[in-house]
């Protein structure tokens, strides 16, 4: 190989790594350090809720339902894309696409890929209910009030 | 034309005449000089081009002018957009207008950049050496769609959220493959496209703020330069497309000065633009919904009218309808010019009468594809329907959007078998899938209502 043609694949192969880390580093500025946005959410006393009724958590995207023997959360958010749930006669439905769901909050119908999340509700020590959304559990699990 | 004027004419005005001072009238200018100084008459065609190029950069300038004002009295934030919008509408002196001229305007782009594109497609435009031109062209319509999408968040009301909220889900759609194979918590293309493009997991001040600089700045700068590309290409592709005949054998002297003839027509065709979308704005106002809610979307929450097709595909499976087969769509696009190369096409509607007849069979037979599986669709419902509880894979995959791309690029690989041309067989797919195009997006205009429910008419909706 004529020295001149090494030099140059050498200047090309250094310019190339510098380019790509410049441009890696750059794009990096695009992905912000954020904490998770999941903090238990407060639900307060729990003798707000009315009994067997879905109480939708604006704030949240959030169902809790309460039933004689105690509390479940799970979630609004449709898992087609990202729209918010409308309690139905039997179920959830979607209005952006028509995705539905039945009580347990399995797809029963519609483009939705995934069943909704239930999340663990507990008691927070001051005696009010909190909702953990970074905790899932079986759509039949329920904190008992009673 | 004036070429063959009278020579008494031209002797009594021998500098108007003058070949150099026309030419340099282009040459000796800046901005003309992206005309040669001399075209074809054949460019000048108004049953060729429809001027719809140049249709394009004028309205893009309305943009640019109307959006210098917008930006001025828009705030992009979450708390002060939605006023600021209505500041606009409301206190800046004829702002309504303006904000009315530029919504109107980038829609009448996005309605031009089609036209524009079908005409460079049928008259076989992008053969030979305008290949390069065509996809910097489709990156162009690219470019128009994303910034019409960054657009329309920037008010902040219902249809901006709830929009961008869908739309930044199709993002983050390639999630419904990698959770089927389980592997997303290792690789998430969806989760790193939707992060980049709204900055958290739901749309709020980072994905605002985004979408304004992307929209301001970033998407309109990218335009300019490649529109520069663009003009560029077809002066070094030899002007305008025309048929081989008038290519071949004929020097310079069967053209035309760019000055006057050219610039007057465009100077007339600038002043129409300008005035057709003045006079929409001023009997049309561009919608604004309530403010952004988080909690509820609209019922039905629709896309704007030229992302219907889209959200009609996405209601069968986000990420077949929604990421698949767009990108599917967009690979044919850049891929025309390089599987088709008859370059004895260049500059023929339709390249002849047996093209013309291609055309308009393979434009009814995918119209009864589409129509057939929107009428499964509605009356016996989704796969889902049919079987409850059946695998994603297949909800995935066995949907009218998957199966109306199968059967059209088996379609046209079949046709390209049997005529043994690659024009043929791109004109079939490119018709197949504009007429399919149309189809649901005009089911998704006119015909869905609440829930996504098939209805015959508005009028039919229920009150919720």
């Amino acid at each position: 190989m004529v020295r001149r043609h090494f030099i140059r694949r050498i200047a090309i192969a250094l310019a190339s790594i510098t380019g790509g880390a410049v441009a890696a580093g750059y794009l990096r500025q695009y992905f912000p350090r954020i904490a998770g946005e999941k903090r238990r959410i407060s639900l307060g006393d729990p003798n707000f809720y009315p009994v067997d009724t879905y109480t939708f958590l604006e704030d949240h995207n959030l169902f809790v339902y309460r039933d004689h023997e105690g509390f479940r959360a799970v979630s609004a958010v449709c898992t087609h894309l990202g729209c918010i749930l409308e309690k139905s006669s039997d179920g959830f439905e979607c209005p952006c696409h028509g995705s539905c769901y039945n009580p347990s909050g399995e797809v029963t119908s519609g483009p939705a890929p995934r069943d909704l999340s239930w999340f663990r509700v507990g008691r927070a020590p001051d005696g009010g209910l909190f909702v953990d959304p970074g905790q899932t559990t079986q759509p039949g699990e329920k904190f008992l009030t009673s | 034309m004036d070429e063959n004027q009278s020579p008494e004419v031209i002797a009594e005005h021998p500098e108007e005449f003058d070949p150099r001072k026309r030419v340099g009238r282009i040459t000796r200018n800046f901005f003309l000089h992206i005309h040669a100084p001399r075209v074809h008459p054949h460019s000048l065609r108004p049953d060729y081009t429809f001027g719809l190029g140049v249709m394009l950069g004028f309205l893009f300038l309305v943009m640019l002018f109307t959006g210098i004002v917008l930006m001025i009295y828009y705030t992009p934030s979450v708390e002060m957009a939605y006023q600021s919008v209505k500041d606009i509408i409301y206190m800046v002196p004829g702002g309504r207008i303006i904000r009315n001229m530029h919504r109107w305007a980038s829609q009448g782009m996005v309605i031009v950049v089609f036209l524009h594109m079908i005409r460079v497609f049928y008259t076989g435009s992008y053969l030979g050496s305008r290949s390069l031109n065509w996809v910097i062209g489709v990156v162009m319509l690219m470019v128009t769609l994303m910034s019409n999408f960054s657009g329309y968040l920037l008010p902040w009301d219902q249809l901006a959220y709830w929009a961008v909220t869908i739309g930044s889900n199709i993002a983050a759609s390639s999630r419904e493959l990698t959770d089927l194979l389980g592997i997303t918590s290792l690789f998430d293309p969806g989760g790193f496209l939707k992060t980049l493009l709204i900055g958290g997991e739901t749309v709020g001040q980072p994905a605002l703020s985004r979408f304004f600089a992307l929209h301001v700045i970033f998407l309109p700068v990218t335009m300019l330069v490649l529109m520069g590309v663009h003009f560029w290409r077809i002066r070094k592709d030899g002007g305008l497309s025309r048929p081989l005949q008038t290519v071949q054998g004929k020097g310079n002297t069967s053209k035309w000065y760019a000055w006057p003839v050219l610039m007057w027509t465009e100077l007339a065709l600038l002043i129409g633009v300008v005035l057709v979308i003045l006079l929409i704005a001023m009997v049309a106002d561009a919608p604004l919904l309530e403010r952004a809610n988080p909690a509820y979307p609209e019922n039905p929450a629709k896309a704007p009218w030229y992302f219907l097709g889209i959200q009609e595909l996405v209601s069968y499976s986000a990420f077949t309808g929604g990421m698949v087969v767009p990108v599917l769509y967009l690979i044919f696009l850049f891929s025309i010019p390089y599987q088709d190369h008859e370059e004895q096409y260049v500059g023929q509607w339709f390249s002849g009468a047996k093209g013309r007849r291609v055309v308009f069979i393979s434009a009814a037979v995918a119209l009864v594809v589409v129509v057939l599986q929107l009428v499964v669709e509605v009356t016996i419902g989704g796969l889902r329907d049919w079987i409850p509880g059946v695998s994603q894979w297949f909800v995935m995959l066995l949907n009218p959007a998957m199966v109306t791309s199968a059967i059209f690029i088996l379609g046209s690989l079949w046709v390209k078998r049997r005529t043994r041309s690659t024009r043929i067989s791109a004109m079939v797919l490119f018709t197949a899938s504009l007429v399919a195009l149309i189809v649901f997006t005009m089911v998704g205009i006119f015909f869905r209502g609440p829930n996504w429910e098939f209805y015959w008419s508005a009028s039919q909706w229920p009150v919720i």
